[in-house]
């Protein structure tokens, strides 16, 4: 016995050079490799194509104006601003409008969607309601909205609130029946009273489902932000589109398109650090 | 002293008839006493530990702790559950310490005395540590802490070692008796590995299925040996402790035989 493992240390030591080959398990889907190379290059296709297609005239300047003009009528956006304001004041517009709908829909989605989740009565109240309109494209009744609050800000912050609250209050509510009966239970028997429950137990749990959907509200919002502008605004970056498109001037509506672009993508990457910070243990348990 | 008199469940099945899960089962409980309740799987013993928690109501019969009817969950009744309850939002320290928190004790002093339950476990060093850095075993010892932190009359306890691997299951076997035999507290102890049940309880009951009854009751002193002697081999390898073994084991097959006879 002892001889054997003498021998098999004596067999080790002589070959202490060699590294190991390292395994694991064969994977399945797309595997753990960084796939940012490949977006980074298909990126750089897509812009050259464009390049290419724009400068050789493949197709007519009116529709697809080149990256140069592009770049021109963003510096000039900067610089000078468009119909009586400058870049800043239709970001900030927009940015304005869509946080204040967020922080709206959030307050009011996040509670109503736990106690739907909670309370028979509760769910029985709102799902009729939401059910309804949630379906419907947010254009369909801004009209009504139009006519019942007027063309100022009222409407349009009420429009997108009532787009941002139904996947809030949605996935709340779904994160509610997602709370394992044995932690309910746990807590129970350790003497927590209703509210502690809820606080300690209940929201925690839903967190990860409510930040979920604070991402599709976000998206949804931008969508629904654009659309608000088009009808009735005198700044926004979807206004800044519209009028831009009445002026069959691309380029411009090329810049406002990456504005907004750019503004989701910082909203979906900023949501993703909350996460992060508030969920560390998400897919941990 | 907690008891349990003519307990009896039925469950509706899917097809709505009722399903007679526990049949007028009898038991005490006495202060100090260490119950553990043996059986195949679906012999009601988990529906009697959900009853004595306030999980489950009764169809009839009732329970009480101390003269005070058993009517819902209450922190006089600590539960150890099989699959871990730990909130992965909270340090291990917090989570022993969150029946303190409920009853509205300082920040302070629910971490000291979270502080001093983790030592008795023996993982005072893991206190900061989130529950999903911790092993399989750990994680039930935190359960364990967790459970007499709001110092309960009685702790319940759901098949907690069932998840374990052999070797840390005797380990936490031997903490149990070491944490019973400090702390005092009434168990009730679920299990379906015989050697378990024998090794652990003051008393022992073996239940049988359909409808979970109580089929034979013994009274055992392995668990005082222990706790003098501490040497475990010793008794789970002495000849009464084998004999015992096999008696029950008969008794636990001729109620299954019964049983699969009886389809």
């Amino acid at each position: 016995m002892t001889d054997i493992v003498a021998g098999a240390a004596a067999e080790e030591a002589q070959t202490p050079e060699a590294p190991p080959r390292v395994v694991k398990m064969r994977g399945f889907g797309i595997g753990e490799r960084s796939t940012l190379p490949i977006s980074l290059t298909t990126g750089v296709i897509i812009v050259a194509a464009w390049w290419g297609a724009s400068e050789a005239r493949l197709v007519p300047h009116l529709f697809l104006p080149t990256p140069r003009e592009v770049v021109n009528a963003a510096i000039s956006f900067y610089q000078d601003g468009y119909a009586n304001a400058s870049m800043w004041e239709h970001i900030g517009a927009s940015l304005m409008r869509i946080l204040t709908a967020a922080a709206i829909a959030i307050a009011l989605g996040t509670p109503i969607g736990l106690l739907m989740g909670l309370s028979r009565w509760t769910k029985g109240v709102f799902d009729t309601p939401i059910e309804f309109y949630w379906p419907l494209p947010p254009l369909a009744y801004l009209p009504l909205m139009i006519i019942w609050l007027g063309i100022g800000e009222l409407s349009k912050i009420t429009l997108l609130t009532m787009a941002m609250f139904a996947p809030i209050a949605l996935s709340a509510q779904a994160g509610v029946r997602s709370v394992s009966i044995e932690r309910v239970h746990a807590a129970l028997s350790l003497g927590a009273t209703r509210f502690q429950l809820l606080r300690e137990i209940v929201l925690p749990s839903a967190l990860p489902e409510i930040l979920t959907g604070i991402r599709i509200a976000l998206a949804v919002g931008w969508g629904t932000l654009v659309a608000a502008e088009l009808i009735a605004a005198t700044r926004g970056i979807g206004h800044f589109i519209m009028s831009a498109s009445q002026f069959l001037a691309t380029d411009f509506v090329f810049v406002g398109i990456g504005i907004i672009a750019a503004c989701a993508f910082a909203f979906s990457f900023a949501m993703r650090l909350i996460e992060r910070w508030l969920v560390p243990w998400k897919g941990q348990s | 002293m907690l008891r349990v008199d003519k307990a009896t469940v039925y469950f509706a099945a899917r097809d709505g008839r009722p399903v007679h899960a526990l049949d007028s089962v009898s038991l005490d409980i006495p202060d100090g006493g260490f119950v553990v309740a043996l059986g195949t799987s679906g012999c009601g013993k988990s529906t009697l530990l959900n009853a004595m928690a306030g999980f489950l109501p009764l169809s009839s019969g009732s329970i009480t702790l101390n003269g005070h009817a058993v009517l819902g969950p209450a922190k006089a009744r600590g539960v150890v559950f099989q699959k871990d309850t730990l909130l992965p939002w909270k340090t291990v320290a917090e989570n022993v310490a969150l029946g303190l928190k409920f009853a509205g004790i300082g920040r302070k002093e629910r971490h000291e005395r979270a502080l001093d339950l983790l030592g008795l476990v023996g993982l005072q060093d893991f206190a900061a540590a989130a529950p999903y850095e911790l092993s399989g075993g750990m994680r039930q010892r935190v359960g364990i802490a967790r459970a007499l932190a709001p110092e309960p009359d009685i702790l319940l306890m759901d098949e907690p070692f069932g998840a374990l691997d052999s070797m840390t299951r005797e380990a936490m076997q031997e903490l149990l008796v070491d944490v019973w035999a400090h702390t005092r507290k009434q168990i009730f102890f679920i299990t379906h590995s015989i050697e378990e049940a024998l090794f652990l309880g003051t008393q022992l009951i073996v239940m049988s299925p359909r409808p979970g009854r109580i089929v034979a009751r013994f009274d055992l002193s392995f668990v005082n040996a222990f706790a003098r002697d501490r040497d475990a081999r010793a008794i789970k390898t002495a000849p009464e402790f084998a004999a015992l073994r096999e008696e029950i084991r008969a008794i636990v097959h001729q109620n299954e035989a019964l049983r699969i006879a009886a389809q």
